[in-house]
């Protein structure tokens, strides 16, 4: 998936370090197989089971193949399939603060690290857009959903002003807005400091030389800073990705649980919270995990096709 | 009339100055959007929960300190303080194992050859993308198994394995490690550990910063794990804590003032952590130019 | 990183299921929802004969052994916060509050918030953990609330009073004894509360509404849904709500249904919850009520003393622990209060006692037990210091009988009275185990109908959906 993995170590062939490599390795692959591959692959073993809570008794696991997927993707009577509906208010919401995310930490990284602007109290600047993500995000939540209820203070404003109370929990676009804001404003400092850290990486001495030739800052931008970038700027995307699909506590708190208004903001990871929460149907969140799974899978592998072909310059690098 | 070197000059000035001016504009624009939420929980930290129930206002109120004192009071939540550095505890080991050990598969991966790196890199690629909350579920039950509920060590331990932090070590080793470096320290004869530890980690230092801080915030806004592995009050994270604090808001018991003053208190030592550690970030500058 | 944030945070996927996969394995969904459902029945005899696989769960249950010997030195109880741990430490008899002990027995509270359902995760563990807990681990005594109650005392993890010596006592009121018994009559635990829940108005605006703030008077013209709804027409044209939230009158209904939520594995909506959606509808529509829900701040504001709602549902803790804005020194409207019975006698909350089977203090239990319902010292300061309506008839009785007792956020009325005169019409039947979520839900996915989000067959689509991830045994329409 990245051409340097391959191309990086080809140099030092003559004595085998292959050992060292293994011993690197060890305590994370030791640690992930106890603490989460076990757990993990139980997940979707269940998913072909039967298996959940009907008050305190247990039921199952009964083998069932397939049934879960099936219950899964079986439209309602209004034709509705719940899962995907829930598929798309994720990514909905997803794109709506992704965007800008990435957009603001791009510009920011850009300001903070340009060498000509030279721009003052970059330590303050730093510290504070990176401060929201700082306060959970159920506080986070907590704080937005007083800001705008029916008697908060923008609806007092609102109708001060003369206006209607207007019910923005209750209505699908503010809704959606207003909890891709919370996620664009939690998440645009951690993705900066990212880019920024990125940036810094970057050998100075490829943007001096480039100074000397003359070239303009938004060429030294598309033709150094971003190239160069591109493995950061993956990172970035996949785990804002990542992120997004499994969103779940911001939408929990603002829509009560539920999605409301009707289910136009509830997640996959609200599903699958639903499915574990009371009756530990371990069935269903299986096989909504995997689903999950699956998405996030091809989404990902989008993403690396789409940036792979602009990484091949830095083969160069060695 | 300026000559034409002059007036590049001149141009190149004006443009400096208006996107310099454009980026002040930009960055106090940015500064309100996050410091709003501050202004937001500070204010109403400073009200009493009658206040707090009867809608919002501009300026703080009074009740600063009684909220303090019903936070630092709250034997409901055992003691609030030991709630802090019980989180701290947690939170500190947390970023350290999380940041040498995946790193140290990281630079594993990207140094050394041996059979099967590929597939362990798409491996660790692949489970980054599995919904964390899924395995959970097994893992507490692993952790009774154990007999390790109300201990730390189900907390801090499977930090070691943090994917995430793999995969942004990976692609920050990769466009910043010279292999040059690691060849010539071999060739000084030092040994492979030495060489990670004295020779790579200060190369990595603004990733290494950068992740400390997500991980330490990460762990130490965690409910989730810590509800599940935690019941001892005086072995409580300080989000457990608020949750109970908040659990109470819809009776005379609960105290929104008191929700507000611990979500205030929480953030002052994460607010520390990330400028000492971000000092980290900004040092990689001096390195990444000496570099070259 | 954000995946890590998110997760982490992810407070409800708080799992941990227990029961050890094999165990049981033989209970299909379909015997487990017939048993659920005769558990649920009560009184509805048909239900009960259609299924087999309830009295075979008996079987096993009577055949349980009898209780350890009191041996234990520790004494472990389960709660979701402190209101019971405070009264217990001020006023049980023989606890020494310096060594925290019970008659030498070391007492352990174990709190964990009912947020999230981790109150009663932790608590199942431990319930299935019992049987080979150490003695110092094991739970002796847990509280439940009346939403899921069923849940405990339809099981094997509960004790039979009769088990640690204790029987049915008359000064108890019945439906709190319904409450903690299974479906086949065994108690399983007592209340130390009885909640009967009132209608409370606003004294100011009864006048200008009805012409009178007198309790009697106010009654007479309240005391049916009709006059209630055309009571509330009459509020609007004055400018006042009738509630401030459309859900206020919601358990008013449903706890009076005719037919439970789940029959035989099948849900279908109590005709009262019908009623209820048809009453919340036309208030919405015509501007009686606000679409805030029963928690929110919204409808909290209108207890201020701007507020222009005149009528509130709740009983009495409601009032002493939930009306702290009516209490607000500067802007609340203390004394401008009354209550009286309302259009129908209902019940909400309230905290149940129950032995934990396998318990190794089983003396003490019954002795918290029998404190908290039989001793009238206990009670009588329960109603004095904590504003409680105890579940002592004779204690009761007592308050209610003497002129001197009122209450000042009342405008000096006599609540325990009040409340005295409600307790013989409360009912507790029609439950089921799922009676919580189900109560919950409706309320929420109907909302969406009412505010125009969707048309009411979406709503209630959607309302099954939830159902059905929450409660996998239940089939919907």
């Amino acid at each position: 998936m990245s051409s340097t993995t391959q191309t990086a170590p080809v140099k030092h062939k003559s004595i085998s370090y292959a050992k060292w490599g293994y011993l690197f390795i060890a305590p994370f692959f030791i640690v992930y197989i106890t603490c989460s591959l076990i757990p993990l692959l139980s997940t979707f073993y269940n998913s072909f089971f039967e298996n959940y809570m009907d008050g305190l008794k247990q039921i199952g696991p009964n083998f069932v193949g397939l049934d879960n997927y099936v219950t899964l993707f079986t439209p309602r009577n209004d034709g509705t399939i719940e899962i995907m509906k829930y598929a798309g208010n994720t990514m909905i919401m997803w794109i709506m603060g992704a965007i800008p995310q990435i957009v603001f930490a791009l510009l920011l990284a850009v300001i903070f690290t340009s060498e000509r602007m030279k721009i003052k109290g970059q330590g303050f600047f730093k510290t504070v857009i990176y401060m929201p993500n700082l306060i959970m995000a159920s506080a986070f939540s907590m704080l937005f959903f007083t800001l705008f209820s029916n008697v908060g203070p923008i609806n007092q404003i609102i109708t001060a002003t003369g206006g209607q109370v207007f019910d923005f929990f209750n209505n699908v676009w503010s809704a959606r807005t207003i909890i891709a804001f919370i996620n664009f404003l939690m998440w645009f400092g951690n993705t900066t400091i990212l880019l920024m850290a990125g940036i810094m990486g970057i050998d100075q001495s490829l943007f001096e030389a480039a100074a000397i030739d003359g070239a303009k800052s938004s060429q030294v931008f598309f033709k150094i800073t971003i190239p160069l970038l591109m493995p950061i700027i993956v990172y970035v995307v996949i785990t804002a990705l990542i992120g997004g699909l499994q969103m779940f506590d911001v939408p929990q708190i603002i829509s009560a649980g539920r999605g409301v208004p009707n289910n136009t903001t509830k997640t996959l990871v609200m599903q699958l919270n639903s499915y574990i929460g009371t009756s530990k149907n371990y069935g269903m969140a299986g096989a909504v995990s995997v689903m999950l799974f699956i998405i996030t899978g091809i989404l990902s592998f989008i993403v690396f096709r789409f940036t792979e072909p602009k990484k091949e310059k830095k083969g160069g690098k060695k | 009339m300026p000559s034409k070197m002059e007036y590049i000059d001149k141009g190149n000035k004006t443009t400096l100055f208006i996107s310099r001016l454009v980026s002040y504009i930009f960055l106090v624009f940015v500064t309100i959007l996050s410091l709003f939420s501050f202004y937001l929980l500070i204010i109403n930290a400073t009200r009493s929960n009658a206040q707090l129930q009867a809608g919002f206002e501009v300026l703080p109120k009074e009740h600063f300190f009684d909220n303090l004192v019903t936070a630092w009071n709250d034997t409901s939540i055992f003691f609030l303080p030991q709630g802090m550095l019980n989180s701290f505890i947690v939170a500190a080991f947390t970023c350290i194992l999380t940041t040498y050990f995946s790193a140290m598969t990281a630079y594993g991966v990207c140094v050394y050859d041996f059979a099967g790196k590929n597939g362990i890199h798409k491996f660790i690629i692949l489970i980054m993308m599995i919904p964390t909350q899924v395995s959970a579920l097994g893992f507490v039950q692993l952790v009774n198994q154990l007999g390790l509920t109300n201990t730390y060590w189900p907390l801090i331990i499977p930090a070691i394995a943090a994917p995430a932090t793999y995969f942004y070590m990976k692609q920050y080793i990769d466009s910043t490690l010279p292999l040059e470096i690691v060849e010539a320290a071999r060739v000084d004869g030092s040994n492979e550990f030495r060489t990670y530890n004295f020779i790579c980690m200060p190369i990595l230092k603004p990733a290494i910063a950068v992740q400390m801080i997500f991980a330490f915030v990460a762990s130490w806004n965690n409910f989730f794990t810590p509800a599940l592995i935690l019941d001892k009050k005086e072995m409580y994270t300080l989000p457990i804590m608020l949750s109970i604090v908040r659990s109470r808001i819809n009776s005379q018991a609960g105290d929104m003032g008191e929700v507000y003053m611990i979500i205030l208190l929480a953030i002052i030592p994460v607010v520390i952590v990330y400028l000492f550690l971000s000092k980290f970030i900004i040092g990689g500058v001096t390195l990444g130019s000496v570099k070259g | 990183m954000k995946k890590r944030i998110m997760s982490a945070l992810l407070a409800s996927a708080v799992i941990l299921s227990v029961a050890g996969c094999g165990n049981n394995s033989t209970a299909s969904t379909t015997t487990a929802a017939a048993t659920t459902t005769a558990a649920a029945a009560g009184n509805d005899t048909t239900a009960a004969a259609e299924t087999t696989a309830a009295p075979a769960n008996d079987a096993d249950e009577t055949a349980a052994p009898a209780p350890a010997a009191d041996e234990g030195t520790t004494f472990n109880i389960y709660a979701w916060n402190e209101e019971f741990k405070g009264f217990f430490e001020k006023y049980m008899p023989g606890y020494d509050a310096d060594a925290k002990t019970l008659n030498g027995v070391k007492v352990v509270w174990t709190i964990n918030p009912s947020d999230d359902g981790v109150y009663q995760d932790k608590l199942d563990q431990a319930l299935q953990a019992n049987a080979t807990a150490s003695a110092d681990d094991k739970v002796d005594m847990f509280l439940a609330e009346a939403d899921y109650i069923l849940k405990y005392t339809d099981s094997d993890y509960t004790m039979d009073i009769s088990q640690i010596g204790l029987s049915q006592v008359d000064t108890e009121y019945q439906y709190t004894v319904s409450a903690a018994s299974d479906s086949n009559g065994k108690i399983k635990g007592v209340s130390f509360q009885c909640c009967p829940s009132a209608l409370i108005y606003r004294r100011s605006i009864a006048k200008d509404v009805l012409g009178t703030d007198d309790p009697a008077e106010v009654q007479a013209q309240l005391d049916s849904w009709d006059k209630f709804d055309a009571t509330a027409a009459k509020a609007k044209e004055l400018g006042y709500y009738m509630t401030a939230s459309f859900c206020e009158t919601y358990r008013v209904f449903s706890n009076n249904a005719t037919s439970p939520w789940v029959t035989g594995g099948q849900l279908a909506i109590p005709d009262v919850v019908n009623q209820w959606i048809d009453q919340a509808d036309t208030y919405l529509k015509n501007g009686y009520t606000l679409t805030a829900g029963i928690w929110d701040d919204e409808k909290n504001a209108q207890m201020f003393a701007d507020g222009k709602t005149m009528c509130f549902f709740g009983p009495a803790w409601y009032f002493n622990f939930c009306m702290g804005n009516a209490k607000d020194p500067d802007k609340g409207c203390y004394g401008d209060w009354a209550i009286t019975k309302g259009p129908q006698a209902h019940f909400w909350g309230g905290t149940w006692i129950l032995a934990a089977t396998g318990t190794d203090n089983g003396s003490l239990v019954a002795d918290v037990m029998r404190a908290f319902t039989e001793n009238e010292e206990v009670c009588e300061n329960l109603v004095k210091n904590e504003g409680q309506f105890t579940n002592n008839k004779t204690v009761n009785a007592k308050f209610a009988e003497d002129p001197d007792y009122g209450n000042a956020f009342l405008g000096g009325q006599n609540d325990v009275a009040v409340f005295s005169s409600m307790t013989d019409d409360i009912k507790f039947q029609n439950n089921t185990i799922y009676d919580q979520l189900l109560n919950e839900g409706i309320q929420t996915y109907i909302k969406d109908y009412f505010v125009g989000a969707c048309d009411k067959d979406t709503a209630l689509a959607n309302f099954y959906g939830y159902v059905n991830e929450k409660y996998p045994a239940v089939q919907t329409p």
